[in-house]
């Protein structure tokens, strides 16, 4: 046998310690929920008269309110319900932690195992995955969902939750849980309201901070003002839910979903559709006179608009801070004109890493018949009812109890029916008549 | 040189590449402290003895009524307005008259800036109840007609659309995103109380853009066209802190920063008064620097 010459032995040696260092030989530390930290830094303008460093500063506010949050709701590893929230602490126990069986052999660390790679550990939306998705996953923390029965600014229900978990969200990278058993869906669906209200009473405390303290104050630990000012308001709109439905008009005569969108039985009643979709339900300004999606289509969503708004305010506040002319400032001016440079650069570091590239949103394509909140007659119904919370996309029903809507409650079903007939329509005003293929859609 | 010599660079950058990642820098974030979590908890969790005096409610301490009063002057110069990029509907859009950019609005003459919000942050006592009429928020030529609409919290709002071609309003912060048809029009309660001005957006036109502010106190004034503001029968008596704002301020949320010592005006665009009854305090003419006012 030959024996191993030198330079094996050194490339061995330099491997092994790469990977050492690389890798280290400590326990790998427990999973942590990271900080809004695009919350955070806003929430830490600095202020002048600021005794300390700004970065010295606006870290301890920032590690109060990781504190506080943890008082609250716990770890990923040990999630805490308060009674306030409403939320069953088995359930959420089921879903938290890392993915392992219990003494039953029942599996536990289920949005770890199904969705914290898109949504993130924090329910970010900032999962390993995220950047590579499109639509980005769904960031939890504002509480806005899009797919839902109720109210335009009302929480889904809990049912409406476990409903998109059993059916995936078509046209997008959101699958199906359909197979696991329902006890594991219903556990995941009470995670999600958790690391939402987690979120939001997150961006409260620091929308609190900002708003109401001075630059030497600390936020407040008391019942009265964590649990009474800051959660409960958060937890009674989730717990009012159920009660915030829309309510759903008795589907009008000569529409019958039961036939395709296309028979003639329907035809009257897609006519009808057809004239409120060029006309009052105004649907033709964003998904164009030929329903392609190709009218109005460079608007953001919200997740996504806060993001552009906050990045323009740094961009252009970091070149005048650059051409600030610090010569004649006095000592507080330049230690002002330090403290908002440092954040504005800090802001920029915090955009790169916590921040997904914006993206517009299109409107959709109505010719593909992909609905990504349900293809149900009543989905529809609800998407053109009250709009969809967080996009662009506004209701044609009204705002809340009592309003009145540009389209009368059981005229909408008219425009569910045309809006059924759009992928097998005959494509007259395209310039040919033929059947839409595919290709030709794009 | 041997094939194991060459081999040795590449394999290691290759592991240095596979041991740290592509992953996006992401800077250090602040993590909790566990035993202070743990005290906090604890707090949370016991019954609290005695109910906490509402630290966020103002203490009457007053009787009567005064009032507020002011002019805002742009000390810098406002340049011309810009015109806006109007790309859809253009058979209908600035037809009427061409559209600019309303966001700083000062007066040629006077000097006077327009659209400055200035509103109480906390009261405890209101003189009149909650106006039964409607606000009218419209809009025409693609534009709206109400830069900055002030409503009281239950107060309706007429929205209207005076345009040929249809709008949608969408209000942040509230449930109201709504398809206005042309000529038509609905009316939206004002629900909830905003801390600052909120934007209100049409997506099908997105150069349009003004702003609401729902308060339950209906304590706001929006200066007009010369500049001058005045907010009537405020409570008397009791320290009222105001809040100053305006759509492009440069200071934190929003909130105009003026050099006022006297007035203690502080980085966050507020100012605290005392009004004695049947005092109209004036603060005369507040010169807005240019710097106070970004792009």
């Amino acid at each position: 046998m030959r024996q191993s010459s030198p330079s094996h032995r050194f490339v061995a040696a330099i491997i092994a310690i790469v990977t050492v260092a690389a890798v280290g030989c400590g326990k790998t530390p427990p999973a942590s929920f990271r900080l809004n930290m695009v919350q955070a830094t806003k929430a830490t303008v600095p202020e002048s008269g600021l005794e300390k460093p700004w970065a010295s500063w606006s870290r301890e506010r920032q590690q109060q309110v990781a504190t506080i949050l943890e008082a609250m709701f716990g770890t990923p590893d040990e999630p805490v319900a308060l009674p306030e929230t409403g939320l069953d602490l088995a359930k959420l126990q089921l879903a938290a932690g890392p993915v392992r069986s219990d003494i039953v052999g029942r599996k536990n660390g289920l949005y770890r195992e199904h969705c914290a790679h898109c949504h993130g550990i924090s329910g970010d939306g900032m999962g390993p995955t995220a950047a590579f998705l499109n639509p980005y996953p769904r960031d939890y923390r504002q509480g806005k969902f899009k797919f839902k029965s109720t109210w335009r600014d009302a929480k889904p229900t809990h049912d409406d939750l476990v409903r998109l978990l059993h059916e995936g969200v078509i046209g997008t990278s959101m699958p199906s849980f359909a197979l696991l058993p329902p006890a594991q869906v219903d556990a995941l669906a009470e995670y999600v309201k958790y690391l939402s209200m987690r979120g939001e009473a997150e961006i409260a405390l620091f929308t609190y901070a900002e708003q109401e303290l001075g630059a030497d104050e600390a936020l407040p630990t008391t019942k009265e003002f964590l649990v009474d000012e800051v959660l409960t308001p958060i937890a009674e709109k989730w717990q009012g839910a159920a009660d915030a439905r829309i309510p759903v008009a008795a589907i009008p005569a000569g529409v019958d979903f039961n036939l395709p969108g296309n028979d003639l039985a329907n035809r009257d009643s897609v006519a009808r559709g057809k004239a409120l979709f060029l006309g009052d339900g105004g649907c033709v300004k964003c998904h164009g006179v030929t329903a392609l999606g190709d009218g109005q289509a460079n608007d953001y969503d919200d997740w996504n608009k806060a993001i552009v708004a906050v990045s323009a305010e740094v961009a252009v506040g970091l070149l005048s801070s650059k051409e600030a002319a610090t010569g004649g400032m006095s000592s507080d001016a330049l230690a002002d004109h330090r403290a908002r440079s440092a954040w504005l650069d800090s802001f920029a570091h915090v955009l790169e890493g916590d921040a997904l590239r914006p993206r517009t949103i299109p409107p959709r394509n109505l010719r593909i018949g992909h609905y990504r909140g349900g293809r149900r007659p009543i989905d529809l119904y609800r998407r053109l009812y009250t709009g969809i919370n967080g996009a662009p996309m506004p209701g044609v029903g009204p705002s809340g109890p009592g309003g009145k809507g540009s389209v009368a409650d059981e005229e909408i079903w008219h425009l569910v029916n045309y809006i059924r007939s759009l992928p097998y329509e005959m494509d007259g005003e395209l310039g040919a008549d033929r059947p839409m293929v595919a290709k030709d859609r794009f | 040189m041997t094939l194991s010599t060459r081999f040795a660079p590449l394999c290691v950058l290759g592991l240095a590449a596979a041991v740290s990642g592509c992953s996006r820098p992401r800077i250090e974030a602040p993590v909790a402290d566990a035993a202070a979590a743990i005290t906090i908890r604890e707090g949370l969790t016991t019954v609290a003895a005695g109910a906490g005096g509402g630290a966020g409610e103002a203490q009457v301490s007053g009787t009567g009524w005064g009032g507020l009063k002011g002019r805002f002057v742009f000390a810098g110069d406002p340049g011309q307005p810009k015109p806006l990029v109007v790309d859809k509907d253009t058979e209908v859009c600035g037809k009427m008259s061409k559209l600019f950019d309303q966001s700083l609005r000062v007066d040629t003459s006077s000097k006077g800036l327009a659209d400055v919000v200035v509103f109480v942050r906390k009261s405890s006592r209101v003189k009149n109840p909650v106006p039964t009429t409607p606000v009218v928020f419209d809009q025409r030529n693609c534009e709206f007609l109400t830069p900055v609409l002030v409503a009281r919290v239950g107060q309706p709002i007429d929205v209207r659309n005076s345009d040929t071609v249809g709008h949608n309003t969408n209000i942040d912060g509230t449930s109201f995103n709504q398809l206005i048809p042309a000529g038509q029009g609905t009316t939206y309660t004002a629900a909830g109380e905003m801390g600052m001005p909120r934007p209100a957006t049409c997506n099908i036109h997105p150069w349009m853009k003004a702003y609401m502010i729902f308060r339950k106190d209906g304590y706001v004034a929006v200066s007009s066209a010369d500049g001058s503001f005045e907010i009537p029968d405020l409570p008397a008596g009791e320290p009222l802190e105001f809040q100053v704002w305006h759509a492009r301020s440069t200071g934190s949320g929003g909130g105009l920063v003026l050099e006022q010592p006297e007035l203690k005006w502080n980085p966050k665009g507020r100012f605290t008064l005392t009004l004695q009854a049947d005092e109209i305090k004036d603060l005369g003419v507040l010169d807005v620097p240019a710097s106070a006012i970004g792009t």
